[in-house]
């Protein structure tokens, strides 16, 4: 009887726990992360003081985070409303970046990846884009080719864009950025 | 009344009639006994996979064997940073993940046990970025060329230890002019990074990330 008693114990602790301590870091976690519009920004994750559930998922692959003073990396996986990116729409990526050195604007899936498309483009940078007079960048993305600055898309399912600042002031506050600072993704239609 | 009687049944584990009429403490049966054990083994599990969860989550850094610390320790022995991105990388090493396509990046690895590492990076025109990624995760120090004193960052990288073996050894009234870095983990890695804006500046880039030198400070 006390076998079985200990036993459930121990199965129910080991399995819960890793269970649980294997979802909370499967993906970036929670824990850590600032929002900025639709922007995430895990802005310890180059620091000395990386939260414990971000630095166990960095160390389940060859990851190599920007540095605090180097840069900063932010993730969007929905509009500036709120939705979730999905290729079948087209978006417009239209506004100021905050004083940075150079950016790059990407589009890649859910682990960061650039997908494989026909066409060989799967970001911009700073010195790549054609500006209007304003100066501000504006990027459409969608699967079909557009005028302008032209980011290829998926033709369905989710994506992420992946705007990175490098030698930014702003890396140690992302915190208390607010979203006017950081380019708004629009949805312009669906198909 | 009812209870008193209750208490006085033979404990045949057999389950409770439903009804008002004939409730009962539960514990005071098989039945309700059993379901408080296992209302308390429970809690005990629960508790049990906080602790499980807690140490698992701390332990996964120190015991990775496929993190990036493993995966690059061994490049730099040559005394220059080697690129681990792009058609120029050494073959046979994992790609890094979630990294930027318009970006080239160079490791050094580290190891302090036989001394402090000297690390000498020449600014060019393009933006570089030097990190210092600990074993087990976290950057401990970022440093851009921004910095750069005369076109070259230099700093030391060295244990607590190393650093006051040399702070002694610095002539008394004179401030040093390195720049000491302590790392708490005996290895790590020096990662350049460098921005190629345009496809073009890719060359430059390589070469920039390539040219940071890593080696034995004396």
């Amino acid at each position: 009887m006390r076998v079985t008693h200990l036993s459930y114990v121990v199965l129910l602790g080991a399995g819960l726990g890793l269970l649980s301590a294997h979802l909370a870091i499967a993906g970036r976690p929670v824990v850590g992360r600032v929002q900025i519009g639709p922007w995430d920004a895990w802005p310890k994750g180059g620091g000395r003081d990386i939260d414990p559930y971000l630095r166990a998922h960095l160390a389940r692959g060859v990851h190599l985070p920007l540095g605090a003073g180097e840069g900063l990396e932010l993730i969007a996986d929905r509009d500036s409303e709120g939705r979730g990116l999905d290729g079948r729409c087209r978006y417009l990526v239209r506004g100021a970046t905050p004083t940075t050195r150079g950016w790059t604007l990407g589009v890649t899936d859910g682990a960061g990846e650039p997908f494989r498309l026909p066409l060989d483009r799967t970001g911009f940078s700073h010195a790549e884009i054609l500006r209007d007079e304003s100066g501000a960048m504006a990027i459409l993305a969608s699967v079909t080719a557009e005028p302008g600055n032209w980011l290829p898309l998926p033709a369905s399912g989710g994506f992420q864009f992946r705007l990175r600042l490098y030698d930014t002031p702003i890396s140690s506050q992302a915190g208390e950025l607010r979203p006017d600072v950081l380019p708004a993704i629009r949805r312009l239609d669906c198909r | 009344m009812s209870a008193i009687h209750d208490s006085a049944a033979p404990e045949s584990g057999a389950p409770p009639v439903p009804g008002p009429a004939r409730w009962r403490p539960l514990r005071k049966t098989g039945f309700g006994a059993g379901l408080a054990r296992l209302v308390l083994l429970t809690l005990a599990g629960l508790v049990l996979a906080g602790i499980v969860h807690i140490v698992a989550v701390l332990m996964i850094p120190v015991l990775s064997e496929r993190d990036a610390t493993s995966a690059y320790l061994g490049l730099g022995v040559g005394g220059k940073a080697e690129l681990v991105s792009g058609p120029g990388a050494a073959t046979g090493l994992p790609a890094p993940l979630e990294a930027d396509n318009s970006a080239v990046m160079a490791v050094c690895g580290y190891d302090l046990t036989s001394g402090p590492m000297r690390v000498v990076a020449r600014a060019g025109a393009l933006p570089l970025g030097l990190t210092l990624h600990r074993r087990g995760g976290g950057v401990i120090y970022a440093i851009t060329d921004r910095a750069a004193i005369r076109g070259v960052v230099e700093f030391l990288v060295m244990t607590e230890a190393q650093l006051d073996e040399r702070v002694a050894r610095d002539e008394e009234g004179q401030t040093s002019r390195e720049l000491r870095i302590v790392s708490d983990t005996a290895q790590g890695l020096i990662v350049a990074r460098v921005l190629a804006p345009l496809p073009s500046d890719r060359g430059d880039a390589e070469a920039l990330a390539t040219g940071v030198a890593c080696g034995l400070a004396d």
